[in-house]
């Protein structure tokens, strides 16, 4: 009996632990969104301000960011630099590699034991 | 010097070699006297029997005279493990590094020796030491950190919610093990599987079901973290084959050609901002994940301060791919049958396949939840829902596959990335939570 009461005890805990859980992961989450959804733009535009605020009027500066330029454009264009960054060297390697042809030495193709067979 | 050597040689030599010319003190020659005279009259009958006693007890310490069912049953796995990471490329660099783990942990030895990875003092146990005690996962948390570009999501930050619904798949997996009788800390490790990570699941296990922590009602929990560990990265690997049908399943053709809009670009400072405000707010809301979080984050932000490039260069490259090799040899090494094969490993390898099963719907369906309320071109295709099961970036990779199978010009990879790694925050702010829960 006191098994079984402490197997629904179990249980009930876990349905706790469930719905605090998903409740702290999706408020966790929401949070984030929010703030990178609206947090964010209004730091950047106020650190415009702060950085750009005696050259400009406040008005001037917009809190929009370029829609034209998307997250495809930007793919597209570091994609070209990075393959153009491969292409070309701008340090060459000093090191010149040219395989050995002569073999060293070695017993098992020496000469000089099929000039003396005859003498042995 | 070459005297030195010569004459240091020479008494050396003599010091060796005083027993058998006999300088020694006379009462040891006269022991040996006596044992010589007693074993010369049975020296040629025994002579051939010792030489056979001899190979028999070497015998008895090969693998050959040791070997059990469930070793040979393991080796097997292991083989299979290298195999799929070699034939079909799932996920080599974990599978095959396990798979001979696997193998390694399974051949059959003489206990006492310090030979295997549960024996105190063995050189496994040692490297085995950083899973018991949670260090690689961190580790590799900052790797990942340093690798991820987390500008998908800065763009569209609502993709974050994707990664939250696919922890669904922690939870419900956490009750069933509740139900299936495991207790509390077991069934939170197990839970974790459904998080598809396998670093977090180290973690946690390592912190819950690690065999050491004694439970309020005096018990000792089970050690499950190689069972979970497998587990999870088995089907991580296997996220290729478990998600494309559910996909089908729950999407209609219709919905699997929606195009979603192409993400902003994204500034050099929002970049810069993100790993600090978002290390900022999950730790605060979930402090236990704080080694797994602020690594990840830490990882990022030398990637993307534009200062540290070769701090982030080596977590990338060098450091992960150490840890990686540790990690997963050792993962696989602690999978000794006798202490693998058991009823538990069964449970938890079905529960583990329930979760992933579940975590991905919940991202599906979830993203067809918030299609409702969106409008126009910010419709999100629902398939970018199933990335939210982390697993990094697999599940990313099958969600843009499945879409260029619907149409072939719609590239979702992208837009798959940002749930993606929202489910890697997710997954570690929930393996917190359950933490400050169970601990």
């Amino acid at each position: 009996m006191k098994h079984l009461l402490l197997y629904i005890d179990t249980l009930s805990e876990g349905y706790i632990i469930l719905v605090t859980g998903l409740t702290v992961v999706f408020s966790g989450l929401l949070l984030l969104t929010l703030v990178f959804k609206y947090g964010l733009p209004l730091m950047l535009y106020v650190y415009k301000i702060i950085s750009k605020g005696p050259d400009k009027k406040v008005k001037e500066i917009s809190p929009k960011v370029n829609e034209e330029f998307t997250g495809e454009i930007a793919a597209a264009i570091s994609v070209a630099i990075h393959m153009y960054l491969d292409v070309k060297h701008d340090k060459e390697n000093a090191i010149l590699t040219i395989k050995q042809a002569r073999k060293l030495y070695s017993p098992w193709s020496s000469k000089i034991y099929g000039a003396y067979k005859n003498r042995l | 010097m070459k005297k030195v050597i010569l004459i240091f040689g020479v008494l050396s030599l003599l010091i060796f070699a005083r027993p058998v010319l006999g300088l020694t003190s006379n009462s040891a020659t006269a022991t040996v006297s006596t044992t010589i005279v007693d074993s010369e009259s049975a020296a040629e009958k025994s002579f051939i029997s010792e030489t056979i006693h001899g190979i028999q007890q070497f015998y008895q310490y090969t693998g050959f005279a040791n070997a059990e069912s469930g070793n040979l049953i393991m080796i097997l796995v292991g083989i299979i493990f290298i195999y799929l990471g070699i034939k079909f490329d799932y996920e080599p660099l974990l599978l095959i590094p396990i798979g001979t783990g696997v193998i390694i942990g399974n051949i059959p030895f003489v206990a006492g020796n310090q030979t295997g990875i549960y024996e105190a003092g063995s050189v496994l146990n040692y490297l085995y030491f950083g899973v018991v005690k949670g260090i690689y996962p961190p580790l590799i948390f900052l790797g990942i950190g340093a690798m991820t570009d987390f500008s998908s999501l800065i763009a569209n930050p609502k993709l974050m919610l994707l990664g939250a619904a696919a922890q669904i798949g922690v939870f419900a997996t956490f009750l069933g093990a509740l139900y299936l009788g495991f207790n509390l800390p077991e069934a939170g490790a197990i839970g974790i599987i459904g998080g598809a990570d396998g670093p977090t699941a180290i973690f946690l296990s390592s912190k819950l079901a690690n065999g050491v922590n004694i439970l309020a009602d005096g018990t000792t929990v089970k050690n499950l973290i190689g069972p979970i560990a497998i587990a999870a990265y088995s089907y991580m690997a296997l996220v290729p084959v478990i998600q494309p049908p559910l996909m089908k399943l729950l999407t209609s053709k219709r919905e699997r050609l929606i195009r979603m809009k192409p993400p902003r670009a994204v500034s050099q400072k929002e970049k810069m901002i993100f790993p600090v405000v978002a290390l900022l707010l999950t730790t605060f809301i979930s402090p236990s994940a704080l080694p797994l979080l602020g690594m990840l984050f830490f990882g990022n932000l030398l990637k993307e301060s534009g200062r540290t490039e070769r701090l982030a260069d080596t977590a990338r490259t060098k450091l992960i791919d150490i840890v990686t090799i540790l990690l997963g040899v050792t993962v696989g090494a602690s999978t000794q049958a006798d202490i693998f094969i058991t009823k538990d490993s069964m449970m938890i390898f079905a529960l583990g396949a329930v979760s992933f099963v579940i975590a991905t719907c919940g991202g599906l369906l979830f993203a067809k939840f918030m299609n409702l309320f969106l409008k126009g071109d910010e419709k999100l295709n629902p398939l970018i829902g199933a990335a939210g099961v982390s697993a990094v970036p697999d599940s990313a990779r099958v969600v843009h596959a499945e879409g260029l199978k619907a149409d072939s010009q719609n590239y979702l990879l992208m837009h798959a990335m940002a749930p993606n790694v929202a489910g890697v925050i997710g997954s570690a702010i929930a393996a917190g939570i359950i933490l400050s829960f169970l601990s």
